[in-house]
């Protein structure tokens, strides 16, 4: 494992001067030369635009009306905490972020072990798995709808020569989420895996020999020595997904657009429909920051824990 | 003082894209610009839009490109065809290009551009029901003065010329001379519906309830065959549509215009007597899975032979006579022995659905391209070009046109669309259709797969579009 | 040090063999399960893209063929030709939009690349104020919900003139693209040895040509890694393309193929078949950092 420590810095910096000018002062010049450019372009187009989107939270801005926007306090965020649409919207995104993460953890986990127990065939079966993960949303969407189609898909056409009948996935209520689940589990159980694998292969050989010495079981193994190890690596792919999953947009978009009626509708889904179909912009803006809070929590946590990952 | 504008802010835009790679600094100062430099002309008040002129001003000799925006279909590709070798022969240095982009994202794209100001297409095909927000927001030109100086608008029955065009919107199926035009007919358009002779007989259903049974034998009889296909999705209009239709049929009414009331007026007992109508009779009769259904799947399942009746809008049609797409018959006669296309049966009340787009001018395209809109417009509203439209595929909205054999010969519907045209009837046009729509869109869906009661839909589509109307302009999810 | 996937083999096989004969047994009933499993799982993971694959090659009366037809179906290449060749005969409206692609996706990764490998060699040599916060405030901009920031940035755009524009994606891209960079560059710099910049400036070399005549050869092939999983990123994006572009000579392919529902009729042959020929060089472009995975699809965050 990498150790991302200050230590070349400190280096550096002790470094005495090299003749013929003082290279301290054109380190921090560097430097800011070097940064600067990155960082302007971020302050531009994330933090700039975050900025504003906090100001029109406070007023009823449409984007298409031509009148100047009034400042409405907290009206917006009120609207938006108290409304029985976005308490919906927010039920429906939790159990969707939770579904799609259980479900690929375990399976992607599962899928790594094997992979991992294997001697032969470890490189190609791995890149075979990872195809799924590297497909755009709008391509597995589409794949998706058309598999899972109630009268010609192929889905259904396969649990009809098993003898079952047709299966509604995407117009029914459960089905449909069920769907959107399953769907992005194909796509992101890859994910899982891969950083699982590498979890798994950092533990050392001489743990399980120890074990087997000891004539450990091979649960004991498993809770004792894999899975300590495999933990903190895990745990960070999981906060990973959620935030993702937490953003989906695309999937909803185009294999459900949220139906029925509004039972698939994630948060981001909703945040569109208030945008680009009302164009209440300022309401928007203001769900939108909420999610950002949502997020920043979640990634506060999934970066707290990586930098003790680094540092441990 | 919208050209002034553009005078002013044209020669600056190099300079701020140039100035964009480095952004901050640009951004901060476009921030200063405010956020309320819309430009776009008027006050922002109701129906204010800039003027287009009375007469259409000089043309250019230059080539130029006259820019339309539709969605995906194949009208939009009848109408570039059909533009590019008539219209040329009387001004051969324009070139039509007519944009497409998906249905689902239609509003959105052209609102979007309209929100911008700034389009990449000079005529917006809006929806009957785009207008009102349209032109609340001064994204289109209002041609009052032009229409009353070049276009014959006796030739038209009035309604037509009124849904395209007028805002605010003719409620009583009348035009209101007094009102604003904003657009001139493109392309007419209602329901139509689609019945297998061979399965259920030459002669079509003449009430709702008579269609139901006739399609409750035909599918006991057929195995493998649905007694019905409509449009159920919760996108773009689909479900609502479909609601709207059978709410006409048993004599419902949306909304009351004069008082802008919803609630009480969607959901008395005529329309929640069309909810279950809809819900409970029609639906147990279409296909598994089918409620996601619009207008490709519902043709895909008449194509294949596994619908009896079916209900689509015309202009949407023409797919299903292609043998090539269809397993009915290898020919287009083979194919006609098993469709015939009636107008809608009638219950309580005789109302079809309107459908169909018109013409409205980007306020936000170049003068010159403006200039080229209007002649094209005054262009396409001649009784000769309306006739070639017909025999072209398009659908006319002159009355001549209309009952012109080029027409009436042209496709085995178009008697059905000369047929609906008294008897049509459009959905609300105000500002916040999109809204609306989304309301009665989900709602209506969720309905008809099982998500929410009938009755308690109907109820809450009242509720929330009555919301909406009441807090009209003003925020809110 | 990243790893590659054929180094990511524990190998636990060797201690069961020291088991005695009666384990050994039940070790190939286990061992002989856990294939079966590993089979089943990458044929469900496989199969919608074999069922793709095959729709793409399938006349479209078989396509909606009830029930499927999985091997005699009459094979055919007129989806792919659709995919490149217009109604018209000449180029089609989707293979402008894949050069768009193209385009958008490559002048991304290169601003993206050449604004954040600086800035990583900065933020790993240098000692900064509030560094690791620095970083941390860049990695989390990359984690906001596209469809929020797509509001403000259209405002923006609005104002610049950049709405509906390759340069105005290819700014926001790249503004995306930047966080992942930086993070991901800073770890191959971490592995460059420092003392190699400071032997050099010894001989005289400033810091600048130190680390361009001394570092940056030795860091192309971390460079090489993450700009292709920049454009891997650009080049799949959907939610910015489809609400800040419109007209066909700017729409990219996502939004292109997307489109290709939702009309009177639905050719799903020709979406399968432009659904591979879309997929096709971000797969070849994945295989060529394999190496590099895990680090590219943690944002450069976890690497081991």
């Amino acid at each position: 494992m990498t150790t991302t420590t200050d230590r070349p810095v400190q280096e550096a910096s002790q470094t005495p001067p090299a003749p013929g000018g003082s290279p301290r002062l054109s380190d921090r010049g560097l430097a800011v030369a070097f940064i600067s450019p990155a960082l302007l372009l971020l302050l531009g187009m994330s933090v700039f635009p975050l900025l504003w989107a906090l100001y029109l939270s406070f007023t009823d801005y449409s984007a298409t009306r031509d009148v100047p926007a009034n400042f409405i306090g907290l009206r917006n965020y009120t609207d938006i905490l108290t409304s029985d649409q976005v308490r919906i919207r927010a039920l429906t995104t939790l159990i969707y972020v939770v579904g799609a993460v259980t479900l690929q953890t375990v399976l992607g986990f599962a899928i790594a072990y094997l992979i991992s127990r294997r001697t032969k065939g470890r490189g190609a079966l791995t890149t075979l798995f990872l195809v799924p993960m590297m497909l755009s949303p709008v391509v597995v969407g589409l794949f998706w709808k058309f598999m899972l189609d109630a009268q010609f898909g192929v889905i259904n056409s396969m649990l009809g020569s098993l003898g079952f009948g047709q299966v509604e996935w995407l117009t029914r209520q459960r089905t449909a989420l069920f769907s959107l689940i399953v769907v992005d589990t194909w796509q992101w159980t890859p994910f899982i895996m891969l950083i699982a694998l590498a979890g798994l292969t950092a533990v050392p050989n001489y743990l399980y020999e120890a074990a087997s010495i000891d004539r450990a079981s091979e649960w004991f193994r498993f809770r004792h020595i894999t899975l300590p190890m495999v933990w903190p690596l895990l745990l960070i792919a999981v906060m990973f997904r959620a935030i993702e999953a937490f953003r989906l947009f695309d999937l909803v978009y185009i294999l459900t657009s949220g139906g029925p009626g509004v039972s698939t509708e994630t948060l981001s889904f909703h945040v569109y429909k208030v945008a680009f179909l009302g164009f209440n912009t300022g309401t928007a803006s203001a769900y939108g920051i909420l999610m950002v809070l949502v997020v920043i929590v979640l990634a506060q946590f999934y970066l707290r824990y990586l930098n003790k990952l680094k540092e441990g | 003082m919208r050209y002034a504008q553009r005078v002013r802010r044209a020669p600056g835009r190099p300079l701020r894209l140039a100035t964009a790679a480095v952004v901050m600094a640009a951004a901060l100062a476009a921030c200063g610009g405010g956020d309320g430099d819309g430009g776009g002309g008027g006050g922002g008040t109701e129906a204010a839009g800039p003027k287009a002129p009375a007469t259409i001003p000089e043309l250019t000799d230059d080539p130029i490109n006259l820019s339309f925006v539709w969605f995906e279909w194949p009208p939009a590709q009848a109408l570039e065809d059909f533009a590019n070798a008539e219209y040329t022969k009387e001004r051969p240095n324009v070139t039509i290009e007519v944009n497409t982009v998906p249905n689902a994202n239609w509003h959105d794209a052209m609102f979007t551009q309209f929100a911008a100001r700034q389009t990449d297409f000079d005529i917006a095909i809006l929806d009957s029901q785009h207008i009102g927000e349209a032109v609340t927001n001064g994204n289109i030109l209002d041609i009052t003065d032009f229409v009353n100086e070049n276009i014959d608008v006796d030739a038209y029955d009035p309604y037509l010329l009124a849904a395209y065009g007028q805002y605010p919107q003719a409620e009583t199926g009348q035009r209101d001379e007094n009102a604003s035009l904003y657009g001139l007919p493109l392309l007419g358009d209602t329901w139509t519906m689609i019945y297998r002779k061979d399965l259920i007989g030459d002669e079509p259903p003449e009430t709702w309830d008579e269609m139901i049974s006739t399609a409750q034998k035909c599918q006991d009889e057929n195995p493998g065959v649905s007694g019905l296909a409509f449009h159920q999705a919760n996108g773009s209009d689909a479900a609502a549509v479909t609601y709207n239709t059978v709410n006409g049929v048993y004599g419902g009414n949306l909304w009351d215009s004069e008082e802008k009331k919803i609630e009480g007026v969607i959901n008395d007992e005529a329309g929640q007597k069309a909810m279950d109508v809809l819900v409970n009779q029609m639906k147990p009769l279409t296909a598994k899975g089918s409620g996601n259904w619009f207008i490709d799947e519902t043709n895909a399942a008449v194509a294949q032979g596994k619908a009896c009746i079916a209900f689509q809008w015309i202009a949407a049609a023409g797919g299903l006579l292609d043998p090539a797409q269809s397993t009915l018959g290898k020919t287009q006669d083979e194919i006609l022995d098993k469709l015939g296309f009636a107008t809608l049966p009638t219950q309580d009340s005789d109302v079809v659905p309107l459908g169909g787009m018109g013409m409205h001018i980007s306020a936000y395209a170049s003068e010159e391209d403006q200039a080229e809109a209007l002649n094209f417009m005054k262009w396409f509203e001649q009784e000769d070009i309306q006739k070639k439209w017909a025999a072209a595929g398009g659908v006319p909205a002159r009355t001549d046109a209309i009952q012109s054999p080029e027409f009436l010969e042209a496709g085995p519907f178009n008697q059905v669309y000369a047929d609906s045209v008294a008897r049509m009837r459009d959905m609300w046009n105000v500002p916040e259709y999109a809204k609306l729509i989304d309301i009665e869109n989900t709602n209506v869906n969720a309905a008809l797969n099982g998500a929410k009661d009938p009755e308690q839909a109907l109820n809450d589509i009242a509720a929330e579009q009555q919301k909406v109307l009441d807090s009209a302009g003003g925020g809110g999810l | 040090m990243a790893i590659s996937i054929d180094e990511a083999v524990p190998a636990p096989a060797q201690a069961a063999e020291d088991a005695p004969a009666g384990r050994r047994r039940g070790g190939t009933a286990r061992r002989v399960i856990e294939v079966v499993l590993l089979v089943a799982l990458a044929v469900a993971m496989l199969f919608p893209v074999l069922w793709m694959l095959e729709t793409s090659i399938k006349e479209n009366r078989d396509v909606y063929a009830v029930p499927a037809k999985f091997f005699n179906f009459d094979f055919t290449t007129i989806h792919y030709k659709d995919v490149f060749v217009g109604r018209d005969g000449g180029r089609s409206d989707l293979s402008g939009s894949f050069l768009n692609s193209v385009i958008v996706a490559g002048a991304s990764t290169i601003l993206a690349t050449v604004l954040g490998v600086p800035a990583a060699w900065a933020y790993s040599r240098f000692t900064l104020k509030a560094k690791k916060d620095q970083l941390f405030f860049i990695l989390s901009t990359r984690f906001m919900p596209p469809v929020v920031v797509v509001i403000p940035i259209f405002l923006m755009y609005r104002e610049l003139g950049l709405i509906d524009s390759k340069l105005g994606l290819v700014l926001i891209y790249a503004a995306f693209n930047v966080p992942f960079t930086i993070w991901m560059m800073k770890g191959f710099v971490d592995e460059v040895p420092a003392e190699y910049e400071d032997a050099a400036m010894l001989d005289g070399y400033t810091r600048l040509q130190a680390f361009r005549k001394f570092t940056l050869p030795l860091l192309v092939p971390g460079i090489a890694a993450t700009a292709v999983f920049a454009l891997i990123f650009s080049w799949n994006e959907f939610v910015f393309a489809i609400f800040l572009t419109s007209s066909q000579e700017v729409r990219t392919a996502p939004p292109a193929i997307a489109g290709l529902i939702g009309g009177t009729t639905v050719d799903w042959g020709l979406v399968a078949a432009s659904a591979v020929v879309f997929a096709l060089p971000v797969l070849v472009f994945a295989f060529l950092v394999r190496k590099h995975l895990v680090a590219g699809v943690t944002l450069g965050a976890v690497r081991r």
